[in-house]
């Protein structure tokens, strides 16, 4: 049992991964990457006439997305015998055909150089207008891939940072009291001020030891890694009194737990004010609930709802197979199985809106209990089919089993019979759908989020799609998939626990 | 003379005395007697072949073509009622909803009608020899395992997203894997089947292999292969939608169902246009309801164990 359990959370993680390399490989060769671009309407305009200025700005853009190595005139002249004469650009004014002052630019032969070495290596040389030199290397897929995953587990180590105006930073992991006074494992010389802390948010305890880098999400939700984006929390910023590291209160949102270092170059007065060392940039406390808590408080709540109605409403169409209530049973589950859910969606929402209820989110939102009725009965009842069809069947197959017309031999009330023999023996098969149900509420679900405008997790995987948000895109299919994968396998073990008759290895039970 | 003379000797019929008497069976009247037995099921016969004729052969005289807006700057011919001449009005600039939907009923309908037809056929395919053969059952099933288990929607997506929208692109997107599950589907039923011992008992009284395919196999994987297919349309229909009004499914171009809720969903609840949105939506619940109804009844019929009496 154990080695099968082995074998097979190998060859999940393995599915993952090559799943997710095929998302990276067709995201970043197969879409044009100037699509990237396309929403970043306010950089593209302010650079807009400026060739020089928006070539940099897209290479830039593109090496850190990882599709391609973008070497500037001065990082390449770095291999050049002499920088100085590399980096040398003459000027040489002339008048052209039309009576335009033109300028001509020269290079010299030790730039000549360099320029061929790059060619050489693969990369292409281009010029800017106004002078210089830069070379860019398309990445090919392999590469693409390989430094995706280079980056991908990030541990955290007292060596971490590099940071040449602070020499003499200590360099050590070390158990201190945080500015409440809890206990915490703080370090010095890491990114992250805090490895391991408490405080009064879920899961309580946090650590930072060992994070993993999906990347920064672009052109949506700039500046902040994809995780952050879907894990953090949103709405506006909760402003409140204050403990500061260096032992003041004032009011403010930051949450100095999340504080990461900040080169001693780019820190300021307010920083120098606040902060005693260099660990100044944090994350702060915001007022709403992340999409993925969002998503999962929909999806938990509306699933109790479904298996409170599904369940007995397929026992009781068992109990009374051919009469009427199995019949107007079996007209709902054929109705909720071919009916696109789109329309189920928008039936349902007109109905809810003539009882007064708001047929989009924010409308209410989040304090309001208003704004979760509709889409959580919906989300319930979209799922009540599955569950019944299943009910109804197991039931129906169990009730001719010998052990059933024993128990009717020896007496039993036919309802004795359903509740405590045939019931238990037919939820089996439905306990193995309850973890992965349990587990993919966390993505939420795409139809009713986009209806309702809930900021969740389903309405994600469309929005960055729209945008294309290509690291998103890979970070949600690695999320979705990863899950999935898990919680198929946490479904096919739980059965096992439920039903000890049940094996999963082909041989029996003696390994 | 005796009363024997009133009898006269029969050739003895040697074929005759080998003959089993068995009522006679043919599959496919079975078939047809079973399903036109159920009346729910012609109406939705009828009113699944009405809607699928009718959004394919209408398109071909209105002609209609999303992206011509010549009424744009009549504005005596916007949010018209619906009326004879404009059966189901017109919208805001002015086109003639009735064209429209029918002509994105029919684009609908052809790429669930299409998906499904290249799902099945490489289903069935493949299945059959996964079925058969012992060495392709051990990668197909690691391959199995992987795609069964990511989610369909984030296939269909990341595909739409990577390879450009359209109503091919949409196609391929739609049956890149779900052939799979069909090809699963069929394997099962194949080695179930394939052992059964009337097969071997066929097989001993010397019949021949193809014989066997076509009376003892065929019928049992017909019915199977309806299933699928019953199951794959509506789905496919519903997936268009989804996708479309998600806006990851057909650009403007092309008419769709999907794309008409997404355009006519601010109208939802403005009562003198609220017609332009719900015309879309409960079109395409009939024409998913009906051809579900349709297909399981067919399915249900098409299983020789049905015709038993």
């Amino acid at each position: 049992m154990k080695k099968y359990i082995l074998g097979r959370v190998f060859r999940a993680i393995i599915a993952v991964f090559v799943v997710t390399s095929i998302a990276i490989l067709m995201v970043y060769t197969m879409i044009p990457k100037d699509n990237v671009f396309r929403d970043d309407t306010g950089q593209m305009s302010k650079l807009n006439g400026n060739p020089d200025g928006m070539a940099d700005f897209k290479n830039n853009k593109w090496e850190q997305l990882g599709y391609l190595d973008f070497q500037r005139q001065a990082e390449m002249c770095q291999s050049s015998s002499d920088y100085n004469a590399c980096m040398l650009i003459e000027e040489e004014p002339y008048v052209d055909e039309y009576g335009q002052d033109m300028v001509e630019y020269h290079y010299s032969d030790v730039a000549q150089e360099v320029i061929d070495q790059y060619t050489a290596d693969g990369y292409t040389v281009s010029y800017y207008t106004k002078g210089g030199f830069y070379a860019v290397r398309e990445y090919s897929g392999l590469e693409i891939i390989a430094n995706f995953y280079k980056n991908f587990i990030d541990i955290d180590h007292p060596w971490k940072v590099e940071d040449p105006d602070n020499p003499e930073m200590e360099r050590s992991v070390y158990f201190a009291t945080d500015y409440n006074g809890v206990p915490a494992i703080k370090c010095s010389g890491c990114e992250h001020n805090y490895l391991l802390y408490f405080d009064g948010s879920f899961p309580f305890i946090h650590q930072n030891f060992i994070g993993i880098d999906f990347g920064s999400s672009y052109p949506t939700y700039q500046n902040s890694s994809t995780l952050d984006v879907i894990n953090q929390n949103q709405g506006s910023l909760v402003s409140e009194e204050r403990t500061l590291p260096n032992g003041n209160t004032a009011k403010t949102a930051e949450n100095y737990h999340t504080c990461v270092y900040k080169q001693t170059s780019a820190l300021d007065s307010r920083d120098l004010n606040k902060f005693p060392d260099n660990y100044a940039t944090c994350k702060t406390y915001y007022q709403d609930p992340s999409m993925v808590t969002i998503s999962y408080m929909f999806g938990i709540i509306s699933l109790i709802l479904a298996y409170l109605i599904a369940i007995p409403a397929g026992v009781s169409m068992a109990r009374n197979k051919g009469k009427i209530q199995d019949k107007i049973g079996t007209v709902y589950i054929n109705i909720m199985i071919s009916l696109p859910s789109l329309a189920f969606i928008y039936f349902m929402k007109l109905i809810g809106f003539n009882f007064g209820l708001p047929d989009k989110f924010p409308i209410f939102g989040f304090n309001d209990l208003r704004s979760y009725i509709l889409p959580v009965i919906i989300l319930a009842l979209l799922s009540t089919s599955s569950v019944m069809i299943w009910m109804r069947r197991y039931m129906v197959d169990q009730s001719n089993a010998d052990y059933v017309k024993f128990a009717r031999a020896k007496g039993l009330s036919q309802r004795e019979i359903f509740r405590k023999h045939i019931l238990k023996n037919a939820i089996i098969p439905i306990v193995n759908g309850i973890p992965s149900s349990i587990i993919l509420c966390i993505s939420g679900s795409v139809i009713t989020e986009t209806v309702f405008a809930v900021p969740g997790m389903g309405k994600m995987l469309p929005d960055a799609i729209n945008s294309f948000n290509n690291n998103m895109v890979i970070t949600l299919t690695f999320i979705f998939t990863g899950l999935s994968i898990f919680s198929i396998l946490i479904g096919d073990l739980l059965m096992t626990v439920v039903d000890p008759r049940i094996q999963l290895t082909a041989k029996g039970g003696n390994d | 003379m005796t009363a024997d003379n009133r009898f006269e000797f029969v050739k003895m019929d040697e074929t005759a005395s080998e003959h089993i008497a068995a009522p006679r069976y043919s599959y496919w009247r079975s078939v047809f007697r079973k399903f036109f037995s159920s009346k729910v099921v012609i109406l939705m016969l009828v009113i699944a072949l009405a809607i699928t004729l009718f959004s394919f052969i209408q398109p071909l005289f209105s002609k209609f073509d999303p992206t011509v807006a010549q009424d744009i700057l009549d504005r005596s011919k916007r949010f018209l009622p619906p009326s004879l001449e404009y059966p189901f009005g017109t919208d805001h600039v002015g086109t003639n909803m009735f064209d429209a939907v029918w002509a994105s009923c029919g684009n609908s309908l052809s790429i669930a009608l299409i998906a499904t037809a290249i799902t099945t056929v490489l289903g069935v395919i493949v299945g059959a020899f996964w079925g058969f053969s012992k060495k392709l059952d051990k990668i197909m099933i690691e391959v199995y395992n992987v795609v069964a288990n990511i989610p369909f929607t984030l296939v269909v997506m990341v595909l739409m997203y990577v390879i450009g929208r359209g109503k091919w692109q949409l196609i391929f997107a739609l049956s890149c894997t779900s052939w799979l599950s069909t090809a699963y589907f069929i394997r099962v039923q194949v080695m179930i089947i394939r052992d059964r011992e009337y097969n071997l008992a066929s097989k001993c009284l010397g019949t021949k292999t193809s014989t066997i395919i076509s009376h003892n196999i065929m019928p049992y994987l017909i019915s199977i292969i309806v299933t699928s297919i019953a199951r794959d349309i509506p789905n496919f229909i519903s997936y268009e939608v989804f996708l479309s009004f998600i806006g990851v499914g057909l650009d403007y171009r092309e008419p769709s169902l999907g794309r008409m809720v997404q355009d006519y969903v601010g109208y939802m609840q403005t009562p003198s246009a609220a017609h332009l949105f719900w015309i879309p939506v409960c079109l395409c619940a009939l024409i998913s309801i009906s051809l579900y109804i349709v297909g399981q009844a067919l399915a249900d019929a098409s299983d020789p164990r049905t015709h038993m009496i």
